[in-house]
């Protein structure tokens, strides 16, 4: 014990009660503001929202022109947003630059990856397999088999939800049971799952020709309603709150009814893939135009399409609540800011990670299967 | 009218539904000069507290916005925001304790003489100076899952890449690992030169994306010649080579990431917190009170970087983007360590609202870190306790 100042918690309590900011009493840096607005100015000051219209004065009686309240919003809402991250209650500001420098998580063959908060799932198409990896610390915690073709997992209803690929199958796990076979939910959809979502009533899976209803009930197997019109070859499937959306490899991005009705068809560019939500818009990658396109989820109106920023056949995306990651086959990891479509930078992953390819996020790190390399790198 | 239905039958809410209705959605809430295009924002606005309006009926859409009516708008919209995101409001912990006494109601006990804990988001990693052991404890129900050993002087805690790491306060200056996957046992000593000599070896680290820092302070306290080694060092993961660097400081207790530069707290004297380039160069330096605690842990909050002394009982909070002094914090509690959970800063016994800088109370606290939900604060003691705010 080598302390020069020991506090004793004890004696910390003393003189509650007088703690003061010294700056108070002339508002921060400003002698022009009055005591009821003072609190607000200093907020935004304190912020850095603005700096005030010179060093000493805020002019609180001055106009607002509409881009300075275009300022005054946005970095209001960035750093909203980036202090209600989980990441900034641990301190965690960081980008990792280098997941491989102390080894990755070792997952044979990971195909795809998903979290339901507290841990990593993550499926394995050949031998079949999931298996539970908690994110605090990597642990591998449990195995299941006999998901032959297991591709991507939705955790819904405290349930882990796997689609099935080419068995046909949808798959479901309890994850409150002892690992080992999973459940099978229905073993006979139309043509190969790939994609499964929720929208609070019902699952949906995306086939590689048709998109499936299907209604939860107390026992296995589920109805299934399946819809084929306007569907060409659907890719990945997700829920946005208010409406299912698809993509499809010739129609788009399409959006449907809660029946499955194609009820709008956006023309986002050749061979739209892998979708996710960030709370405003729709994020989808164009595997051979290496690009990102982003989708108003109100009226589907093209917001941008993004390019650069390292995307080289661009395989999976996600959103951890502030950034979006774009892996690319080609090597590595690219990441925008959701808020205002910056580019953040590219991580290559070259020479250790052989091909990035699912991503998912756990609200604090991004987590990305590297197949060939039989590991998951945790950015 | 019926009596309260508590349990409605599912087929009678269906019927109900799209029934319901704001009942002065017509006249957009209290406002009855508000368009339906505008109606929805102008409502959440209201709803959320960020204004009244311009009269009990009024909103007046078509007026301008003076600066300072942006400020109320723009403050308490952002307020709303992060109140709202944080976990606490899901689990519905919207208290603070502020008590005069932490009741010893879920105090853990842990390794002796604890150091600065750290967060991973499940669980609160704790150094123990001495034997040199490092304990976990589950965040959720404070139990006490692991102690490592092996850790000899252990100081300080950060977890990055899903791994944990300690500085130990050696003579030649230790970094410690442990891979939270593996079984408990010993730490693995990673590097073992980091600098700092006897009585001042490293009690500080910061993760940049790739590099690790530690802060090596030399003995600026007991000042007998020769003054033990002080650096600041580079430490690369995989590798695990070790960069040392002299040039710029003098007794540099601490080192903070604020997402973009390392910051370096230097209690000199004079006492400046310095940033540096990627390659340790001082890049700027802001003077700052004299700085004599122990543990010295600043922290960053988005925006800017809390720098506490236990000597003035002040926090000097300064603007990362410009190195800016924006404040400076007085109150008796302050110590060397502050922590960040999102909303609000604790320095030693001192809780402020990062938002506002106000001051919202005082309780028995320590070095301390933040899982998002609580506070836990290590209380210097053999046998040492964590304890959750």
């Amino acid at each position: 014990m080598r302390g020069w100042t020991l506090a004793l918690v004890a004696s910390v309590a003393m003189g509650a009660g007088v703690a003061t900011a010294v700056v108070q009493d002339v508002c921060g840096p400003f002698t022009d503001v009055s005591p009821a607005f003072c609190p607000y100015v200093l907020e935004m000051y304190y912020l850095g929202i603005t700096a005030g219209t010179s060093p000493t004065t805020y002019s609180p009686e001055a106009m607002v022109t509409r881009g300075q309240a275009a300022v005054f919003v946005s970095k209001g809402v960035n750093q909203a947003i980036a202090r209600s991250s989980r990441r900034a209650a641990l301190a965690q500001w960081w980008t990792t630059k280098r997941p491989e420098a102390i080894g990755l998580t070792p997952v044979t063959g990971p195909t795809s990856v998903a979290s339901d908060g507290v841990d990593v799932w993550v499926s394995a198409q050949v031998p079949g397999t999931v298996t539970r990896v908690r994110a605090s610390d990597g642990r591998v915690l449990d195995t299941w088999t006999g998901l032959p073709g297991a591709n991507s997992i939705l955790p819904a209803m405290g349930r882990i939800f796997v689609a099935g690929g080419d068995s046909g199958k949808i798959y479901a796990i309890d994850p409150a049971q002892p690992p080992g076979l999973p459940s099978i939910v229905v073993s006979d959809l139309p043509s190969s799952s790939y994609s499964l979502a929720f929208d609070g009533v019902r699952l949906w899976s995306a086939n590689a020709d048709s998109v499936s209803l299907l209604t939860p009930a107390p026992t296995y197997p589920w109805s299934i309603v399946t819809r084929t019109e306007g569907f060409t070859i659907p890719g990945e499937i997700l829920y946005d709150g208010r409406y299912i959306w698809v993509t499809d490899q010739d129609a788009g991005l399409l959006k449907l009814d809660a029946e499955g009705a194609v009820i709008q068809s956006v023309p986002v560019g050749p061979e739209p893939g892998p979708l996710v939500f960030d709370g405003a818009n729709l994020w989808t990658t164009l595997l051979h135009t290496d690009a990102v396109v982003v989708v108003s989820s109100v009226d589907g109106s093209i917001r941008a399409t993004l390019t650069g920023n390292g995307l080289n056949l661009p395989n999976d995306i996600a959103f951890d609540g502030e950034r979006v990651m774009v892996t690319s086959f080609f090597e590595g990891v690219s990441y925008w800011r959701a808020a205002d479509l910056a580019p953040l930078g590219f991580v290559s992953t070259g020479g250790f990670g052989v091909s990035p390819l699912s991503v998912c996020s756990d609200g604090i790190n991004f987590w990305v299967a590297f197949s060939q390399s039989n590991g998951l790198g945790r950015f | 009218m019926k009596p309260k239905l508590w349990f409605a039958p599912i087929g009678l809410v269906a019927a109900l539904a799209g029934a319901a209705t704001g009942a002065m959605q017509d006249v957009c809430g209290p406002f009855t000069d508000v368009s339906p295009a505008l109606c929805p924002y102008v409502l959440e606005m209201y709803y959320l507290g960020v204004t009244a309006g311009t009269s009990p009926t009024t909103f007046s859409p078509d007026s301008v916005v003076t600066r300072g009516q942006a400020a109320v708008f723009v403050s308490k919209g952002v307020n709303q925001a992060i109140a709202r995101s944080s976990r606490r409001a899901a689990l519905g912990q919207w208290w603070t304790r502020v008590d005069d006494q932490i009741s010893q109601i879920g105090w853990t006990q842990v390794a002796d003489y604890p150091g600065l804990p750290i967060a991973d988001g499940a669980d609160i990693w704790v150094p123990g100076q001495v034997p040199g052991e490092v304990s976990r404890v589950r965040a959720s129900d404070g139990k006490l899952l692991e102690t490592w050993t092996g850790a000899e002087e252990a100081t300080s805690a950060l977890a990055a890449m899903g791994r944990i790491f300690i500085t130990g306060a050696t003579a030649q200056g230790t970094l410690f690992m442990i891979d939270p996957a593996q079984p408990v046992g010993e730490v693995v000593t990673v590097a073992d030169n980091l600098g700092g000599g006897e009585f001042g070896g490293t009690r500080s680290l910061a993760f940049d994306g790739s590099r690790i820092w530690t802060a090596q302070a030399g003995t600026p306290f007991i000042p007998i010649p020769p003054y033990p080694l002080y650096s600041i060092a580079i430490v690369t993961p995989g590798s695990w080579d070790v960069q040392t660097i002299t040039d710029g400081f003098t007794h540099p207790v601490a080192v903070v990431f604020d997402g973009t530069s390392i910051w370096v707290v230097d209690v000199g004297p004079p006492s400046l917190l310095k940033k540096l380039d990627a390659a340790g160069a001082v890049v700027q330096a802001v003077p700052i009170p004299s700085v004599s605690d122990y543990f010295v842990r600043p922290t960053f909050d988005g925006a800017n970087i809390w720098v506490p002394s236990g000597d003035t009982h002040t926090v000097t909070v300064i603007r990362a983007a410009t190195g800016e002094v924006v404040a400076t914090l007085s109150a008796p509690g302050v110590a060397g360590t502050a922590a960040f959970d999102g909303s609000r800063v604790l320095t030693g016994s001192e809780l402020w609202d990062a938002q506002t800088l106000q001051h919202l109370g005082t309780t028995p606290a320590g070095p301390a870190c933040s899982d998002g939900v609580n506070f836990w604060f290590a209380v210097e003691s053999a046998p040492g306790y964590l304890v959750r705010m």
